[in-house]
């Protein structure tokens, strides 16, 4: 029964059978095709609770960018003022640097002051021991450079007689006679007055004594640096708390 | 004849889907409802044509009823919050899985009887579910 009966609508059966092919194939491409050719990460074909999950990420992220730059404009401000506590401290060691080095006698020097002049005669001859006095008062009347023959004298400076007076070493640098030039930066006046004080003073005794001494008030003395080098093999500073 | 239309029909199918418009992402969902419907409305057709009870309006009207039913209740789930997209994948894949059993089963026996009258001197085996 059912056999005939299905055998009766064999047109129809196709007729029916290629629409629905049609339809089925046609709406399954289009489904493939759709499903292929979606980006799903895209916000636009996003369903609704994908862009809540999405939303709620991208939230947290933001707050937590967030911290992280200010954060990291916390670390820059620091560090910005580091960058200037150092730079003001790094001025302040220069400055302390060129103090020292013209203190220490490692730059060249100028100033008022005063030019001694010792020349031997045939009564005297001027020896070490003439420099270092002369290099003592010009100290104690105050000199803040002195130099012995274009020789800085400095804290370390050693004034010795060598081969039987024949010269003098100064800085361990050999100093030929006959005349010595002491130049000295400092008060000029008050130099002057000091090494011409009767009695007392360094060209005064010398002179009464019958040296070849005499003394000149400039204006402008220029006193050339220490050559050598400061060496400290033996000595170590003593670490205080 | 019934073949020279599924495969015309195929043909034809591919040709048109292919030249179609894609559809929005959103709606997607309710095409695959409506496809997994088809689909299996099909594999009923096909299992009841083998069982020589298949009844052409009762094809059509599944064909196209339980798609588009699928896809009103899908619409529907989302309105009501609910997903009932997956009680009608759940039913309809279970619906075509004993159905692919059916034809299965109705093609081993089939086999099964020509190896039968082939080779008489043999027994028989017979493969159950």
């Amino acid at each position: 029964m059912k056999k005939f009966k299905f055998r009766a609508d064999i047109t129809t059966v196709t007729v029916v059978v290629f629409i629905v092919c049609i339809v089925l194939v046609s709406v399954m491409l289009m489904q493939f095709r759709t499903i292929e050719q979606t980006d799903i990460t895209e916000i636009e074909t996003m369903r609704e609770s994908e862009l809540r999950d999405a939303l709620v990420d991208w939230e947290a992220r933001y707050d937590e960018t967030i911290t992280q730059l200010e954060a990291v404009n916390g670390k820059i401000g620091e560090y910005n003022k580091t960058i200037e506590d150092s730079e003001a401290a790094s001025n302040l060691i220069d400055e302390e640097l060129k103090e020292s080095n013209i203190l220490v006698g490692k730059t060249d020097v100028y100033g008022e002051g005063v030019t001694v002049t010792l020349v031997d005669n045939d009564n005297y001859k001027i020896i070490a021991e003439n420099l270092i006095d002369l290099a003592n008062e010009l100290r104690y009347a105050g000199a803040e450079a002195i130099s012995i023959n274009e020789q800085r004298v400095l804290a370390a400076t050693d004034i010795v007689d060598m081969a039987e007076y024949t010269y003098i070493l100064v800085n361990s640098q050999r100093i030929e006679g006959p005349s010595y030039v002491v130049k000295a930066i400092g008060d000029k006046e008050y130099l002057s007055s000091i090494l011409n004080l009767k009695g007392s003073g360094f060209v005064d005794r010398y002179t009464t004594l019958g040296y070849n001494v005499s003394s000149r008030q400039e204006n402008r003395v220029e006193i050339p640096k220490y050559n050598g080098d400061f060496e400290i093999n033996y000595m170590r500073e003593v670490e205080s708390e | 004849m019934i073949l020279i239309a599924i495969i015309l029909g195929c043909v034809i199918g591919a040709l048109i889907g292919i030249n179609m418009p894609m559809i929005s992402y959103t709606y997607s969902g309710y095409l695959a409802i409506a496809i997994i419907a088809a689909l299996d409305s099909v594999f009923g057709g096909i299992a009841s044509t083998l069982k020589k009870n298949f009844d052409l309006k009762i094809f059509v009207t599944g064909f196209f009823g339980n798609a588009i039913l699928s896809i009103l209740l899908t619409y529907l789930g989302q309105k009501l919050n609910v997903d009932i997209y997956l009680a009608a994948i759940v039913v309809f894949v279970g619906r075509m899985f004993n159905n692919l059993g059916i034809i299965r089963r109705f093609y081993i026996e089939k086999w099964s009887k020509n190896r039968r009258k082939n080779d008489k001197k043999e027994e028989n085996k017979t493969v159950g579910e």
